[in-house]
């Protein structure tokens, strides 16, 4: 079902314009109000205070949301079905699985964080809705791709990952767009539960092309002994802005998080992953990779914070940067705050710094070229993150990506 | 056939301003063991590395001669590929980078011929397989190493080892061991040098120049040659009752007998 509404540019829109179009597409009442709060939070709030991410350039005002979730594909093997699980547009979850999105939709990425989640949660069309119920596994990965067509659209995908007690699933995430010839915003979202003893492993790769503005949040409740890992993989579009979150909720809930982000040329690339431990003898590694090259600019804004009921934790960051050429920048941010007293193991590491000559020396002197033995340094760099992609199409993809940045 | 000895002529190099060879003279040929020896701070392993083209040494004069290049004007991957080869003394790690696929990089950049498309020349999957694992059940080196990222976490001794193997998978003609020895046990120096005596019955054209503080590990690889290096020089040259001499008098008789002279 394809809504035929278009709504307008942003300038011209208005709260009453976008409960119109959700109307039309019969979404039920309490999404359109939802819509419309989101609408007005956005209207009347100032522009973000973002001392990293610039977004003076950004013409917003002329963008068009997408509309009637047309930018989504969702890929699985519909013989799934049968197991109860539900993959499909977040649209057509809303028609057909009400209850469930009704419950869960907006209650981890907070829709009034600011402007731009206000935007989001006013005019989310595209998207997916994935549903594991209690005690089924999924060998083969789930994937959703959200693309962006062309110059001038607003694409704001929301994605919704539920899995129920003892459920285990492999969910990837692609953003990808062609290069465009005009701005284009992408303002996606998702949002994963993880109920008791469940299992997910995520992974979200961001490959937008050139002129994509990205302003993304990310956020995963984990429930008791509940275990997710993460992988990110930012390598596209002219500025990224992703606020990420793993909360930590139940006792023995544990998360193995990692990213690899690539900026290359102009690109600004801003991640700010955020790890909370709530629960009791909660475990989570961060492992996040970062490589700059030309007058690229990546910022690790990070932060692991151990609330005041948490006992026994155990937390480790590392954060790792790679500069290929001296105007390349990056900046790490990590922060710790502890309200607890019981902690079992908590720690940072961290390095910045140019290709290791020492590591270049030695692989030249096995008869590798100074470029190959970079492209080898940065791959491997990158590989306890690759290593986590769960299909080998889409590894090798990645991996030419990447070599071709390089 | 290029003339395949390597010629040191008086070799001059710096470490930013410190001068460390002053003036080296030496010639290693081709299906030879010759051995340096020397007390530590002679610079042995700073001729090693220059050899080899490490960018931290200045050349401050001097030439070194193989198969009719002054190498010198070379970069270190352009001396690999003329057929040189440095065991390192401190094998350095490369994270994300298996064994294997390190190997595998090393030698299709041998195999590769200018203006051919590299995947017309690289070593076919099979043979390479084959190849690495005949070659580390040789040194008694476990199969799980080829998945291993090079050097990362490994031994003194396992470091060693997967330096020699690097080597018989790479065929040089001339290998440049440093300090192949320091931090190894007795069980594992017989393992290395079994490997390197193995490549040289193999590879009979090989020159290797073994560099070492100890004559113990002469007792395994048996130079033909000895030449002793002092401060920044090769003070002292001769067959392997040289290094017995050494091995029973010590460096300070060398060292009086440079002073007298």
């Amino acid at each position: 079902m394809m809504n035929t509404t278009t709504l307008r540019s942003l300038a011209e829109l208005s709260d009453a314009q976008i409960a119109d179009a959700a109307r039309a597409t019969g979404e039920p009442a309490w999404l359109v109000e939802q819509r419309e709060a989101a609408w007005r939070h956005f209207a009347a709030s100032p522009p973000p205070e973002w001392r990293r991410t610039d977004l003076a350039k950004l013409k917003a005002e002329t963008l068009r949301p997408s509309t009637g979730a047309s930018h989504t594909a969702v890929q699985w093997d519909e013989a799934l079905a049968g197991t109860g699980v539900v993959f499909t547009t977040l649209a057509a979850a809303v028609r057909e699985h009400e209850p469930l999105v009704r419950q869960y939709l907006g209650t981890a990425v907070d829709p009034l964080t600011h402007k731009f989640a206000a935007l989001h949660a006013a005019v989310w069309q595209d998207g997916v809705f994935l549903y594991v119920p209690k005690n089924v596994a999924i060998e083969l990965p789930l994937h959703a791709v959200i693309t962006i067509g062309s110059a001038g659209q607003l694409a704001a995908a929301h994605n919704l990952i539920i899995l129920e007690r003892g459920a285990s699933v492999t969910f990837v995430e692609e953003f990808a767009s062609p290069d465009l010839d005009g701005q284009a915003l992408a303002l996606p979202a998702t949002e994963l539960f993880l109920g008791e003893g469940s299992s997910l492993k995520y992974v979200t790769l961001q490959t937008w092309g050139a002129n994509v503005y990205q302003l993304g949040a990310q956020r995963a409740i984990v429930g008791r002994d509940a275990s997710l890992e993460w992988a990110a993989i930012n390598l596209g579009g002219n500025v990224q802005h992703t606020e990420a979150e793993t909360a930590l909720q139940g006792d023995g809930a544990h998360v193995d998080w990692v990213a690899a982000t690539f900026g290359a040329n102009e690109q600004v690339l801003l991640t700010a992953p955020w790890l909370r431990h709530i629960g009791a003898k909660t475990e989570g590694h961060m492992d996040f990779k970062t490589v700059v090259k030309d007058s690229a600019y990546a910022t690790f804004d990070g932060m692991i914070k151990i609330e005041h009921d948490s006992k026994a934790t155990v937390s480790r960051l590392e954060e790792h940067a790679l500069h290929l050429t001296p105007k390349a920048r990056s900046d790490s941010i990590p922060g710790l705050k502890i309200d607890t007293n019981d902690v079992a193991r908590a720690g940072h590491a961290s390095t910045s710094g140019e290709v290791d000559e020492e590591q270049l020396f030695y692989m030249r002197s096995r008869g590798i070229s100074r470029t190959d033995a970079i492209n080898m340094i940065v791959m491997g760099f990158f590989e306890p993150v690759l290593d986590r992609i769960p299909s080998e199409e889409l590894r090798e993809r990645v991996g030419s990506l990447i070599e071709a940045k390089i | 056939m290029l003339n395949s000895e390597l010629v040191i002529k008086d070799l001059h190099v710096n470490i930013e301003d410190k001068q460390i060879l002053k003036g080296v003279n030496l010639t290693v040929k081709p299906g030879s063991i010759h051995a340096i020896m020397g007390p530590n701070g002679s610079g042995k392993s700073t001729l090693a590395y220059t050899i080899a083209g490490h960018p931290g040494y200045t050349v401050t004069g001097g030439e070194i001669w193989y198969k009719g290049e002054n190498i010198l004007e070379l970069e270190a991957d352009e001396r690999a590929k003329l057929g040189l080869f440095l065991a390192f003394q401190y094998p350095v790690a490369i994270p994300g980078v298996t064994v294997a696929n390190f190997l595998r990089a090393a030698i299709n950049a041998h195999r590769a011929e200018e203006g051919k498309d590299p995947k017309t020349t690289a070593i076919p999957m099979a043979q390479f397989r084959k190849d690495i694992r005949e070659q580390m059940a040789q040194l008694g080196i476990d199969e799980a190493f080829a998945r291993r990222y090079l050097n990362e976490g490994f031994s003194g001794g396992e470091k060693k080892r997967i330096e020699i193997l690097q080597m018989a998978m790479l065929k040089p003609s001339m290998a440049v061991m440093d300090e192949t020895d320091s931090g190894l046990d007795i069980d594992a120096l017989r393992v290395v040098s079994q490997g390197v005596n193995a490549l040289a019955e193999t590879n009979p054209e090989m020159g290797v120049l073994v560099i070492t503080h100890y004559q113990r590990l002469l007792n395994y690889i048996k130079p033909q040659f000895v030449s002793v290096m002092m401060d920044g020089r090769v003070v002292r040259e001769g067959g392997p009752e040289l290094a017995l001499e050494l091995e029973e008098k010590g460096y300070d008789f060398i060292r009086e007998e440079v002073a007298q002279a």
